[in-house]
């Protein structure tokens, strides 16, 4: 065992996760730890040597510049302290991704006080984010993790930490939402355009919403996609407006986990995702058949939602 | 809002500010360095500055060390050495120059900030004046505003977010800086050998006296010491300060005795003694000067055969000691042989006419007073006091000085009427030290610089023993009465300037800041050991030995921090419960008193409506109470004003 991971074991030790906390945590003072850091020790070596200078030349004022520095440093741990004290964390938004993008979890942090400075977040061995706090603002943090199996991925214990203002100090508080992000499997371009041989297993002749025949023009509602809005209209000055299509020959398509032609289970689940996200591009209604679970047809982006988490989350033991 | 990756990028505006701080903390030195060095900082800086200004590559490492090599030899050229105060300091400069122009990390500009630290501290080797205080202060501003601009990594600080929060830490450091400052152990340094010329610079009294030595230190307004008198300042004229006393003579130089037997302070005195204590400036010799003759010894100093004062160590910082001294004395009642011998040699080759004039009046005037009378006499028809007296030559300078030029300073006169005397058998001795001072109206303290170094003679009579005689006195006797300005008329512009504006505002603003610097130096750079020790048995702490000064140290350390500590955390917690729902709690409880409780379910409106109903007399006070607390509660809120003014009421509410 290296010294850095029995460092990190000790610390886990000491700072032992209760998790998932309940919103808002509020750093409380016991919450918070501080030390000094490397550059507040080297600034601790040269108020030495200062002092070592004032005693040797009896420098009065080499005493005061010594003392006021010392004394500024012991000032500077109460700020930077004072720079986390009482702040108010909330866990934000996490949408899903990919397999290979990157996964954000956010964060937001409230100061019921004074403004606070460089306030930064990361989870271990990961870069920080930095962020300053300003009062009666809320700050929005976002930790970046690359994602790179499907599945649910964890936030995990963040450590929240400042140096500000001198650097002397490393104040830090951890806080653990038991955050998550579900990670869809990669889309597999290979796998082609979706099987479209259950097509006729479905009634003909009912319109529903499509993206083959211009249909309608209708106000615009949040979440249509952008490719329907109608620009030439909005050009013209009139208000954003959605063009709405019927599909002539609505089908339903099953995705079945059988017909993908992979023997593994995640090139299986790539290609279904890829398949899901065609069939949605095409406005297919589809259905999504995997070992053990269904999903019955439909479209639109919540029903592309379940079938791509149901993919995600596939022989994952945990409940949704 | 926007989140940044922390990265140890160098924003060119922090790079702007070190700049600046090294530039300002720098500035003083130059007065001192050679104009190359000054030359060389602005390179390296504007350098540095055109770097981050323009994003430019940095100059490759080999040439860094070429140029620190060369600047390094160019040091060595100008000082004749790399270490050693003045070169060193230069070094340092020079090495922190160079630094800048290879920082390229965060931690690197940490560093420099730390160096700066240094930089501030190398000023006060040469200069701990108010002045200086107060301009290095604001630049260990800058620097911990530029620290604070370098933790500030989510957006770049404005001017004034970088300013504030430095000035918050350093004016919250200040009370705990100033327990420090009293309570921190003292050690007296120094720890290792000075540097040679450490205290280079220092002004004041040899150990030797020829024509010419003393009016030279006249030009300088320095001071030498200052003295605060008990009682009142004895009268101007009897203001000699005793220093070196000087017996070998060797035809032009007057010098002390290579041996120095101690002596003691045990001679007959007829009157009260003087009391006072002089705070003096180093001048990096032995002696400690007191006004003629001491009655007692400050700790550290020994006596001389000659009633000459020595300090154990040269005084290398400003000390302030407590003196007693007898105006009216009589030293001496026997003189050995040897010494009488040693008081009466003189080198009969040189300066012969001087010789054969005092063996003349020898002659002539056995009376030793006559004696003395005589050659005062001769001083105050033929000479002048010149503060600019013509050059005389090595081999018989008294000659040619009292039969040519007749021209002189005090150190003409006192060699000149020592010679006389010695060659008319009479045993004499110069006494160099100071002679008067200058009265600061506003503490009554005597300030003595070394425009007022003085020598006089003094001469073995065997009835009265060593009597002083100031033959200076006989040629300008304003010099003793009034003080060099008032014999020579004000020395240099400034001083004249000050003449025409006797006790006006110039001069009390100038007597106002002698005050506040003596106050300064006893009290701030002259706080030492003793100081230390003094403060504590004023306010009765007890002993000062180190342990109990440790202990004083955590106590008042905590008890400070602890208050400042309390002082910033108080002041960001979370309000519990608001001021208007406390009032609204008491009003509700005064009426809960008189049988009317409002009911849980009951808001603030329905139960105004009730107690209206069932107490119209206290209708007009309840409903002024109600509409307040909703407005500040549920409402838009209330000013402090309305808060004072709900609470008013509330506490005005009676129920009967």
């Amino acid at each position: 065992m290296t010294l850095a991971n029995l460092r990190q074991s000790v610390s886990d030790w000491i700072f032992r996760a209760r998790v998932p906390e309940v919103a808002p945590v509020t750093l409380v003072q016991r919450r918070i730890f501080i030390l000094p850091t490397r550059q507040g020790y080297v600034f601790a070596f040269t108020l030495m040597l200062l002092l070592i200078a004032s005693i040797n030349y009896t420098l009065s004022l080499g005493f005061l510049l010594t003392f006021l520095l010392a004394a500024m440093g012991g000032v500077a741990m109460l700020h930077t302290w004072r720079n986390l004290a009482h702040l108010k964390l909330r866990p934000g938004r996490s949408d899903p991704v990919f397999a290979g993008e990157m996964a954000r979890f956010g964060v937001s942090v409230e100061t019921p006080s004074r403004a606070r400075f460089a306030v930064a977040m990361r989870r271990r061995g990961d870069e920080a984010e930095v962020v300053d706090v300003e009062t009666g603002n809320l700050a929005g943090v976002h930790l970046t993790v690359p994602a790179r199996r499907r599945g649910r991925l964890d936030c995990g214990r963040v450590e929240i930490f400042t140096r500000y203002p001198v650097g002397f100090f490393h104040a830090w508080s951890y806080f653990d939402f038991g955050q998550s992000v579900i990670v869809y499997p990669r889309p597999d371009p290979l796998a082609g355009l979706p099987p479209m041989h259950s097509r006729n297993e479905s009634e003909e002749g009912i319109p529903i919403p499509g993206d083959d025949e211009f249909n309608l023009l209708r106000p615009y509602r949040p979440g249509d996609p952008p490719r329907q809005i109608a620009w030439k209209a909005l050009a013209r000055g009139q208000d954003l407006l959605t063009k709405e299509f019927n599909a002539t020959a609505s089908s339903e398509l099953w995705l079945d986990w059988e017909q993908t032609r992979a023997n593994d289970a995640e090139a299986r689940l790539s290609a279904l995702a890829h398949w899901v996200m065609e069939s949605e591009r095409l406005g297919q209604s589809y259905g999504l058949r995997l070992p053990g679970t269904s999903i019955a047809p439909g479209r639109g982006d919540a029903h592309r939602a379940h079938c791509l988490e149901a993919l995600a989350l596939f022989g994952d033991p945990r409940p949704q | 809002m926007n989140a940044v990756v922390v990265a140890p990028t160098l924003d060119m505006r922090n790079v702007m500010w070190l700049l600046a701080a090294m530039t300002f903390v720098v500035a003083p030195h130059m007065e001192r360095a050679p104009l190359w060095v000054a030359a060389f900082c602005a390179c390296a800086v504007g350098w540095r500055g055109w770097i981050a200004w323009s994003a430019l590559r940095f100059p490759p490492r080999w040439l860094v060390i070429a140029i620190t090599l060369g600047a390094s030899a160019a040091i060595f050229l100008s000082y004749g050495r790399l270490l050693g105060r003045d070169a060193g300091v230069t070094l340092l400069i020079v090495m922190v120059a160079m630094k800048l122009l290879e920082m390229r990390t965060q931690r690197e500009v940490v560093l420099c900030v730390y160096l700066g630290f240094f930089l501030v501290m190398t000023n006060f080797l040469f200069s701990q004046s108010i002045p200086l205080g107060i301009y290095l202060l604001a630049c260990v501003w800058l620097f911990v505003a530029t620290l604070v601009g370098f933790h500030r990594t989510a957006r770049p600080p404005t001017i004034r977010e970088r300013l504030v929060p430095a000035a918050a830490l350093l004016a919250q450091a200040l009370p705990l800086m100033a327990v420090l400052f009293l309570l921190f152990p003292r050690v007296q340094g120094p720890l290792w050998a000075l540097p040679q010329d450490a205290r280079a610079g220092l002004s004041g009294l040899s150990d030797s006296m020829t024509p010419g030595t003393i009016s030279q230190l006249i030009q300088s307004e320095a001071l030498a010491f200052r003295v605060q008198f008990e009682e009142k300042i004895p009268p101007f004229e009897t203001l000699y300060w005793r220093g070196p006393v000087l017996w070998s003579f060797d035809g032009r130089t007057w010098k002390m005795p290579e041996f120095s037997p101690a002596g003691n302070l045990d001679y007959p005195r007829t009157a009260r003694p003087v009391r006072y204590s002089i705070t003096m400036e180093p001048h990096g010799k032995h002696w400690v000067f007191a006004l003629d003759v001491p009655g007692s010894l400050p700790p550290g100093v020994a006596v001389r055969f000659d009633q000459r004062l020595h300090s154990v160590r040269p005084i290398d910082a400003r000390i302030r000691y407590d003196m007693t001294s007898y105006l009216d004395y009589r030293l001496g009642s026997r003189l050995p042989p040897m010494l009488r011998d040693f008081a009466l040699r003189f080198d009969e080759t040189r300066n012969p006419r001087t010789v054969a004039l005092g063996r003349q009046w020898a002659a002539e005037t056995p009376d030793k007073a006559a004696l003395v009378n005589r050659a005062f006499q001769y001083f105050n028809r033929e000479f002048t006091y010149t503060l600019e007296p013509p050059l005389l030559g090595d081999r018989d300078p008294y000659d040619e000085f009292l039969f040519t030029t007749k021209r002189g300073f005090c150190e003409h006169y006192a060699g000149a009427f020592a010679l006389l005397m010695r060659a008319a058998g009479v045993p004499s001795r110069v006494v160099t030290g100071y002679q008067g001072g200058e009265i600061n109206p506003f503490n009554n303290e005597l300030i003595v610089r070394q425009a007022d170094a003085h020598a006089w003679t003094e001469i073995w009579l065997d009835d009265r023993g060593w009597v002083r005689l100031d033959p200076t006195a006989a040629v300008s006797p304003l010099r003793v009465e009034g003080g060099v300005n008032a014999a020579l008329g004000p020395i240099g512009a400034f001083s004249s300037f000050l003449a025409a504006d006797k006790l006006g505002v110039l001069s009390s603003l100038r007597y106002g800041w002698h005050m506040l610097n003596s106050q300064w130096d006893q009290w701030i750079v002259g706080y030492n050991t003793d100081r230390q020790r003094q403060l504590f048995s004023r306010f009765g702490l007890g002993s000062a030995d180190w342990r109990s000064l440790l202990l004083w140290l955590v106590a008042g350390t905590l008890v400070v921090g602890i208050a400042i500590g309390l002082g910033l955390l108080l002041r960001d917690m979370p309000r519990r419960g608001e001021a208007s729902l406390t009032a609204w709690r008491r009003y509700c409880a005064k009426l809960a008193a008189s049988g009317l409780a409002r009911a849980p379910h009951e808001g603030p409106l329905d139960y105004l409506a009730r107690v209206s109903a069932a107490r119209p007399e206290l209708a007009p006070q309840a409903e002024a109470i109600t509409h307040s607390y909703v407005q500040a509660r549920y409402g838009g809120g209330a000013t402090r004003e309305e808060l004072r003014e709900l609470r008013q009421r509330v506490r005005a509410f009676r129920v009967a």
